[in-house]
């Protein structure tokens, strides 16, 4: 932890970079997100095992943006988040440092966005065990189990849209939601505008998720979610030999390979 | 409010057989804004159309539906009728009634019922449709040849000679590609040099063409009528003005054992050379990785002996940067060489040679001024094994595909050595004879009946040296697979046409799209063989597969005759049916978020990154926009774009939309 | 009781499907009237979203179909439209959506027939399935109460 607040301190005074972003002490067992933008708050960063809230949902958003180059506190989703954001052109080696946390938390000086690259690409992203087997489980039902399964898990979302706001990837300016000609996804939390939305959010998460998790921590009803991308990153690595985040500025959606599967095409 | 006209047709009985026609306008014409609805024996017809324009006029109409065959049919001709009454033409949309119902559904109600659901969908569309005008881009009228084989100096010629002017750049000192090296041509045997030379001379001569040899394409820019190149003119370390061309440097340069490209190996050129004796410019390059001078710092004697002092050791690459409309690509190929083949001893036997090699061979200008002898001890062979598709059609080679002139111009080479040779043996090992073409079956008919080449149906598996002979072996499949055996003097092998080296680098510099053999794409494999999926950039030759050269020479004429459409107008008018992006009012500019996600999905690189600036010159955002001359329309970025922001003229969201909403409510 | 009519919705492109579908009529090859077709420029511009539209609408099928493998008229529209169709027929089939519903084809500008045996095998399965009460509950759709007996 001293090392991390060294490294903030030392990017701080040294007008390296203009916040620095991080975690602290919340109220209750939790961890907020903290912004060092002066080196005394520096010694309030904090970080353990509690802190998963995914940091790279504020390198995207104006007020903070708008500060000056930042630099983020990441682990390894963050850091995947990161790549992404990188590869959608939305934060680069002028505006961002990373400042890796590894599982052990110790802290990586990373040089530019492609070490950080390099670093991700050792891992794969894998789902875990539980959610693993619930996906089992829900693979084994009939699709018309499944339907009422994910009407009853999702009737009760009031659209507060806490799991817009809190991934990563959903930095749209005007999510598809909002859209009005057409109203592509009924405004009113019912049903149908439920799914729909749910729905539409999993296709636009599709090759890029980095399954932090963000989504289904913060619905205050926890609904999970989650699986729905889960289960398009499986999906993704039985189909398309899966995906990772990188500079290239490509897509698993946005590419092609001209022999891809199509033995569901008459 | 919509006014919208509904026009049901006839089509004498065509729609009227199984649709009441009647009921669809009488339905039609009670929905929401729907101004008139009438129903008409034939609406493409004169009076059909005039009941259009005359409702247009003095009904106020604010969108037409045509409701009669398909809009692939007659959109054109509704669409042009609707402009000369004063309505938008994109204003105007048909419904199918004809093949997508009248003619595939029984009489009844249901077929009736199909055709209202039909004709509202599309009224619903209209609704939303949006005046369009036609884009219009500003044609630069020069065009850039890339490649000055027979391809792209044909090319040059047919643009030039139609009034435009070219720029024609060729890597190597000299233009003639591939065909300045072969002997005689098939089917005719005439000699290659004699029929291109002329050529040659006509493109240095021509006042509408700029040839500039030893020169590359650095980079482009830009897009169909309005391309920028930027061609690096590579350093050829002399003065092309002053030089007179009399090739004494040639002569007294000391540095004399190169491998002359030209002769494919089989003879050697000075380092300041000149390619062969017919090269257009017919003035000399210093080959930097070769001169003393450059290498070791010594020597210019050339420098010493030119009479003109034209030689210009401090000579540097220049990089020139010209406008073009549209740009021609005949980058010809290559032929694998003899080192690529482990069963035909890796290129280590000298007597073991190509096809091009023995084109060098049999041709008059070359090594042995014509004579066929081996490269090893110059002796004439007394037999001669020619192997067809060395590589080609080998997929444990990694070339599945035929290279296609290779069965011509091995019948070709078999029938030279016969002439030559009096009382040589020559043996042909093939595994089918693809002769289609003009006077082609009867070309290799000629070389097998009356020159008396023996034809052997087999492949070969294996050439060794063995007491100074060459030693084929191979199968006679018609024989039942039997083992042949043949002593031979000189093999020749009919090596694989290849992509040439840096193809792929190319195509991707041009956004041309190349096949997994490298070869450069077109757009259609029918349709438009001489274009390429990048508008304004066009194919000659064998840079798109192997082409004879027949075939190439109607490529290039037919590119050129692209250029020339392309160059007959000031403006290029394009249909309006492309993707845009939308702008809004500052501080938003648009809705777009800049993830240039679609940048990777656009098949035409048509998205380009605008950066909206402030006055003071500051980036405030950077939001994709779409390159209206290089767009086509297909809509993938649309379908793509998670904020909705690009959206489709002619197909917008709110056009699907309220069609697919329409379809299904009554 | 009379047979079920589905209701079909056809998401085609122009230059392929719409075009095999006019051939059809041409050569007068008869199918079930069941279908209405939307017309595209290309499989590339179809938005997926457009399907769950059709299934809100009150859809019982839906067919998607454009050019085939390396004959689109924009080279890689179907390329690209055929990795958003697996992606979104995996999300379809795990949230509950009867991907049996959602047929997709390549039926090229020369397939009249092809195209009139995808309709009328669309239609047949899918009367074999049933209304979509299903999705048409969420939707708020009116639902037909079978009548037994």
């Amino acid at each position: 932890m001293d090392d991390l607040r060294k490294r903030a301190k030392e990017l701080i005074d040294t007008s390296a970079v203009k916040v620095v972003i991080g975690y602290e002490q919340g109220t209750g067992n939790k961890t907020r997100a903290l912004f060092v933008e002066n080196s005394e708050v520096a010694d309030k960063l904090i970080f353990d095992s509690r802190c998963v809230q995914n940091l790279a949902a504020y390198v995207t958003k104006q007020e903070v943006k708008s500060k000056g180059k930042m630099a983020i506190t990441a682990t390894l989703p963050v850091m995947r988040a990161i790549i992404q954001l990188a590869s959608e052109f939305q934060v680069n080696d002028d505006n961002l440092i990373v400042i890796g946390i590894t599982p052990e938390s110790k802290i990586i000086d990373f040089k530019n966005l492609e070490e950080v690259e390099t670093y991700v690409h050792q891992f794969q992203i894998e789902i875990d065990a539980r959610n693993r087997e619930i996906l089992d489980k829900l693979d084994k039902m009939t699709p018309s189990e499944r339907w009422k399964f994910w009407i009853d898990e999702l009737s009760p979302c009031f659209k507060c849209y806490a799991c817009r706001a809190a991934c990563p990837m959903c930095y749209c300016s005007r999510c598809t939601v909002d859209f009005n000609r057409p109203q592509w996804i009924p405004v009113s939390s019912n049903e149908l505008g439920n799914l729909e939305w749910h729905f539409m959010r999993a296709m636009h998460l599709t090759g890029r998720c980095v399954d932090c998790d963000a989504c289904a921590n913060a619905c205050p009803l926890a609904i999970p979610i989650n699986l729905l991308t889960k289960k398009m990153i499986e999906d993704a690595k039985s189909d398309f030999g899966g995906y990772q985040p990188s500079l290239k500025g490509e897509n698993l959606l946005s590419t092609f390979k001209p022999d891809d599967k199509e033995n569901f095409i008459q | 409010m919509a006014k919208i006209g509904v026009f049901i047709c006839h089509c004498g009985e065509n729609i009227s057989a199984t649709v009441d026609c009647a009921k669809v306008a009488e339905v039609v014409g009670k929905y929401d804004g729907v101004a008139i609805s009438l129903d008409y024996k034939y609406m493409c017809s004169d009076p059909g159309q005039n009941l259009i324009k005359k409702a247009i006029v003095e009904k106020g109409l604010t969108g037409v539906v045509v409701a009669s065959c398909s809009p692939r049919m007659h959109e054109p001709t509704f669409r042009k009728a609707c402009a000369e009454a004063g309505l938008n033409p994109y204003m105007c949309e048909m419904a199918n009634l004809r093949e997508h119902c009248s003619w595939v559904h029984e009489k009844g109600e249901a077929t009736t019922q199909k055709a209202i659901d039909l004709v509202r969908t599309i009224v619903e569309k209209v609704k939303h449709n949006q005046s369009l005008d036609a884009i219009k881009v500003p044609v630069t009228k020069t065009a850039l040849v890339i490649g000055g084989g027979i391809a792209g100096i044909q090319a040059s010629l047919d643009i030039a000679n139609s009034g435009h002017k070219v720029i024609l750049i060729e890597k190597d000192p000299s233009i003639g590609g591939h065909m300045s090296q072969l002997s005689e041509t098939f089917p005719t045997l005439d000699c290659s040099q004699c029929i291109l030379t002329p050529r040659m001379v006509e493109v240095a001569q021509h006042p509408n063409i700029t040839l500039y040899t030893y020169a590359e394409l650095e980079s482009i820019d830009g897009f169909i009528g309005n391309f920028k190149v930027k061609i690096r003119k590579k350093a050829k370390s002399i003065d092309e003005k002053i030089c007179t061309g009399c090739g004494l440097c040639t002569t007294k340069c000391p540095n004399k054992k190169n491998p002359s490209e030209f002769n494919e190996g089989l003879g050697n050129r000075t380092a300041i050379y000149v390619p062969f004796p017919q090269a257009v410019p017919n003035k000399p390059v210093i080959d930097k990785a070769l001169c003393t001078y450059y290498t070791k710092g010594k020597c210019k004697i050339c420098e010493k002996f030119c009479p003109a002092h034209a030689i210009r050791f401090d000579q540097e690459d220049e990089i020139i940067e010209v406008p073009v409309g549209a740009i021609v690509l005949a980058t010809g190929f290559a032929v694998k060489k003899t080192d690529f083949f482990p069963e035909y001893g890796y290129g280590r036997h000298p007597d073991i040679i190509t096809g091009l090699q023995f084109e060098r061979l049999a041709s008059a200008s070359g090594p042995t001024l014509g004579e066929i002898r081996r490269p090893s001890d110059g002796k004439i062979p007394e037999t001669i094994v020619f192997v067809a598709c060395a590589g080609s059609r080998d997929e444990a080679k990694g070339i599945p595909y035929c290279s296609k002139i290779c069965c011509m111009y091995t019948a070709k080479h078999a029938m030279l050595y016969q002439h030559k040779v009096h009382g040589g043996k020559s043996y042909v090992f093939y595994m089918d004879i693809r002769a289609g073409g003009k006077m082609y079956d009867e070309f290799v008919r000629r070389a097998i009946e009356e020159d008396g080449v023996n034809y052997i149906r087999g492949r070969v598996s294996r050439v060794y040296e063995k007491n100074g002979k060459l030693i084929v072996k191979g199968a006679d499949t018609l024989l039942g697979a039997m083992p042949v055996e043949i002593e031979a003097d000189m093999v020749v092998l009919a090596t694989a046409g290849v992509a040439n080296e840096g193809a792929e680098e190319l195509a991707q510099k041009l956004h041309v799209s190349y096949d997994p053999y490298h070869f450069f794409a077109e757009a259609h494999p029918k349709l438009k063989p001489v274009e390429t999926n990048t508008a304004g950039i066009f194919l000659a030759g064998a840079c798109q597969a192997p082409r004879d050269i027949p075939e190439s020479v109607a490529m290039a004429s037919g590119a050129a005759a692209k250029v020339a459409g392309l160059f007959s107008q000031d403006e290029l008018t394009r249909e309006p049916l492309i993707a845009v992006v939308n702008r809004q009012a500052p501080p938003v500019f648009s809705s777009c978020v800049g993830c240039f996600l679609c940048m990777s999905a656009c098949p035409y690189h048509a998205i380009e990154k605008e950066e909206i600036k402030n006055r003071q010159g500051e980036v405030l955002k950077t939001v994709a926009k779409v390159n209206p001359g290089l767009c086509q329309g297909c809509g993938t970025c649309v379908a793509f774009c998670r904020t909705k922001s690009i959206d489709i003229q002619g197909y917008t969201h709110e056009e699907v939309y309220s069609e697919v909403m329409a379809l299904l409510n009554d | 009781m009379a047979e079920f009519e589905p209701k079909i919705v056809a998401f085609v492109c122009n230059w392929c499907t719409y075009a095999g579908a006019d051939l059809t009529g041409t050569s007068r090859i008869k199918y079930a009237s069941n279908v209405r077709i939307v017309r595209f420029p290309c499989t590339g511009r179809i938005d997926y979203m457009l399907l769950l539209k059709a299934f809100d609408e009150g859809a019982d099928g839906i067919i998607v179909s454009g050019c085939h493998p390396n004959d689109c008229h924009y080279t890689s529209g179907n390329f690209h439209a055929r990795r958003r169709w697996m992606a979104f027929r995996s999300l379809c089939d795990f949230i509950g959506i009867d991907t049996r519903r959602i047929k997709f084809s390549w039926v090229s500008a020369a397939e009249g027939a092809k195209w009139a045996d995808i309709v009328n095998t669309t239609v047949a399965s899918v009367r074999e399935l049933g209304p979509y009460d299903e999705y048409k509950k969420v939707a708020k759709k009116p639902v037909k109460e079978e009548s037994h007996g």
